[in-house]
């Protein structure tokens, strides 16, 4: 009967994340309208900027949150599908969808490898495992000379047969469609049989052995599909920044993707976006704020940033999404803290 | 000519292990037995650094620069315990990679702001500054032979505070099964606290002696944090004979690849291809060392937990 309680809870508790996940996409569709009218289109590229980091950290999030494994190196697969893009046009493919399709099949198979490797260890040795493999990826780019090397290489806006990127918008609309369908696709998997037992194998993984399942097969998959996603958010950042370096997979944007997660909400939908809309808006914002106060230092705003992570970190459990339940707002986040 | 040559960067590779010792026998220690995940470890290094280098440029004297950078960073690191890291230890993981992220962040800024983004320069002494024969015609730096010294005494002085010390004792014991050291009616707190501020000295002085060597820099501690993880993982977590034999092992492999790699490739493959892979292949070697460690013996070569 609790069981049965609990489902129905699960249910609520998981129509009420997809609103609010909804309500952002919803939001991402109309904003251009409003930056056209405000005659602002500066913010149109902050926004796919958003979009990008809060579709790559939703495909994070399905590993970190759901999982419960802490990847400490998944920038490694963003700068994987960023250099797919790359190494293709510098090969003459020029066409997107190839790049696409390219990148989910290294993505995946670089992720089933990684992924089979570092899931021999647990805690601390997980994430260390996962960012050495990251810094391993990270140095042979830095040192592939006919790729760029250190300085990168710049890159055409990919070729999408009909849609010209360089079109105003048509770049942004796109972004937009891969983050609903990514978004749909992890809706779909966590309400699935094989979203609940991921989440059960966080909490117990020893009582899901019990059960009669392969705990490693689960993880695995997940940790595929989480790859795949981060690696499809890279091809498209290619085409939005038209330029790629090995920064774009350096050890501190795995970390980046970390606090746009948990600084949304651990384990919800709707967190990893609205963690990426705070955190670059705090990025945009914070060197205006301390400019305003001290000019001379407005370029140090990290000296603010650093400490606030802190606080979010001491004072803040569960992210925004904990905070909107405390105000009574949602309820998405109580059932994911009682776990812990 | 060769032989010379490969005794040089032998010497080199003990210099860079003996450094990242120093760096990973804090660290080991604070993740093995407080199970803290300390990313702003590095931090430490650029602290010692700077106080070493702004002393010394202050006063004029190399020798003072580093007598007053060991206790800056003895006290730096008690006050980090003291104010945020000992609110973290009963967070996850994830929490704790966050916060001190935050601290990375800060620190880097802080320096930034204080000392501005240049490098800071530091000359060495005139007694230090000279060549030693460490071989008939094989002259080697006199200062990186006094840090391979300065690294072996700390690696000794640690090795025998941990053995046959009462507080040694405690680590030890602590590293094993803390719960059942605090049982045991030890002081833990006081214990960590300790730990953790002498772990942050011995980063400081890895920080002081690489000055000279190196640019000191904001953010110049995170490469070696980073190094020191993979010591750490490949010894095994919390144990510090572990990280003193999987220090030197990486400070080899890293250098010697290096130097040797490319030429070893030039053998068995065409020179273009050769120097194509060369670097690519010596600068993920430590990697893959760690990877393939960790796929034998998951828990590393000398896993302190029994």
């Amino acid at each position: 009967m609790t069981g049965l309680f609990h489902f129905a809870n699960l249910v609520r508790a998981g129509i009420r994340d997809n609103a609010l996940l909804w309500m952002l996409i919803a939001g991402f569709a109309l904003f251009p309208i409003f930056t056209h009218f405000a005659d602002l289109p500066f913010w149109n590229d902050v926004a796919m900027r958003i979009m990008l980091l809060g579709m790559a950290a939703m495909g994070l999030n399905l590993v970190l949150g759901y999982g419960g494994m802490v990847s400490f190196g998944h920038a490694a697969f963003i700068g994987i599908g960023a250099y797919c893009v790359g190494i293709s046009q510098f090969f003459g493919m020029t066409n997107g969808l190839f790049h696409m399709f390219l990148s989910i099949g290294v993505c995946g198979a670089l992720g089933l490898v990684i992924g089979y490797l570092a899931l021999r260890t647990t805690g601390i040795y997980f994430i260390m495992i996962t960012l050495a493999f990251a810094q391993m990826l990270f140095f042979l780019f830095v040192s592939l000379e006919q790729f760029g090397g250190d300085d990168g290489m710049s890159i055409d806006r990919a070729d999408f047969l009909v849609i010209d990127l360089y079109e105003p918008l048509r770049l942004y609309f796109l972004i937009w469609v891969a983050l609903a369908l990514v978004a749909l696709g992890l809706m779909f998997i966590v309400r699935s049989r094989f979203g609940v037992t991921l989440r059960a194998i966080k909490s117990n993984e020893s009582r899901v052995e019990a059960m009669g399942l392969v705990p490693l097969h689960f993880k695995i998959t997940s940790y595929v599909i989480s790859a795949v996603i981060c690696g499809l958010a890279g091809t498209l950042f290619a085409s939005w920044q038209e330029y790629v370096s090995p920064d774009i997979m350096h050890w501190t944007r795995s970390g980046e993707i970390m606090i746009i997660i948990i600084l949304g909400g651990l384990g919800t939908l709707a967190g990893p976006l609205l963690g990426a809309i705070v955190f670059l808006l705090l990025e945009e914002f914070l060197p205006l704020a301390l400019g305003a106060v001290a000019p001379a230092y407005a370029e140090n705003w990290m000296i603010l940033f650093g400490p606030l992570l802190i606080m979010v970190v001491l004072f803040g459990r569960g992210g925004l999404i904990g905070l909107l339940d405390k105000a009574g707002f949602a309820r998405i986040g109580k059932r994911k803290m009682a776990v812990k | 000519m060769t032989l010379t040559l490969i005794l040089e960067q032998i010497f080199n590779g003990l210099q860079a292990g003996v450094t990242l010792f120093l760096v990973a026998a804090g660290l080991t220690l604070i993740l093995g037995i407080m199970d803290f995940v300390f990313l702003a470890h590095g931090a430490q290094v650029m602290i010692g650094a700077y106080a070493a280098a702004a002393i010394t440029q202050a006063t004029g004297n190399f020798f003072i620069g580093l007598g007053l950078a060991i206790p800056i960073t003895f006290a730096s690191g008690y006050l980090l315990e003291l104010l945020i890291i000992r609110h973290l230890y009963r967070r996850d993981h994830m929490e704790q990679v966050l916060a001190t992220f935050g601290l990375i962040l800060f620190f880097n800024e802080a320096i930034r702001v204080g000392f501005g983004p240049a490098a800071l320069y530091s000359d060495l002494p005139p007694a230090l500054s000279g060549f030693v024969e460490i071989l008939p015609d094989t002259p080697y730096p006199a200062y990186r032979l006094g840090v391979i010294a300065v690294g072996l005494i700390c690696a000794l002085a640690i090795h025998l505070f941990v053995s046959k010390t009462r507080i040694g004792a405690m680590v030890r014991a602590g590293a094993n099964n803390p719960e059942m050291t605090a049982a045991l009616g030890i002081n833990i707190k006081i214990l960590f606290r300790l730990i953790f501020a002498t772990g942050a000295c011995l980063a400081g002085i890895a920080g002081m002696m690489l000055g000279p060597l190196t640019s000191v820099q904001p953010g110049m501690g995170e490469p070696l944090l980073i190094l020191s993880l993979v010591v750490i993982i490949i010894g095994g977590i919390g144990s510090v004979r572990g990280a003193f034999i999987a220090a030197i092992i990486v400070g080899l492999v890293d250098t010697l690849g290096r130097v040797f790699l490319p030429s070893i490739l030039r053998l068995f493959f065409e020179q273009a291809t050769a120097d194509g892979a060369g670097p690519a292949l010596a600068s993920m070697l430590v990697y893959i060392l760690m990877a393939v460690v960790l796929i034998f013996r998951p828990t590393g070569l000398f896993p302190a937990k029994g």
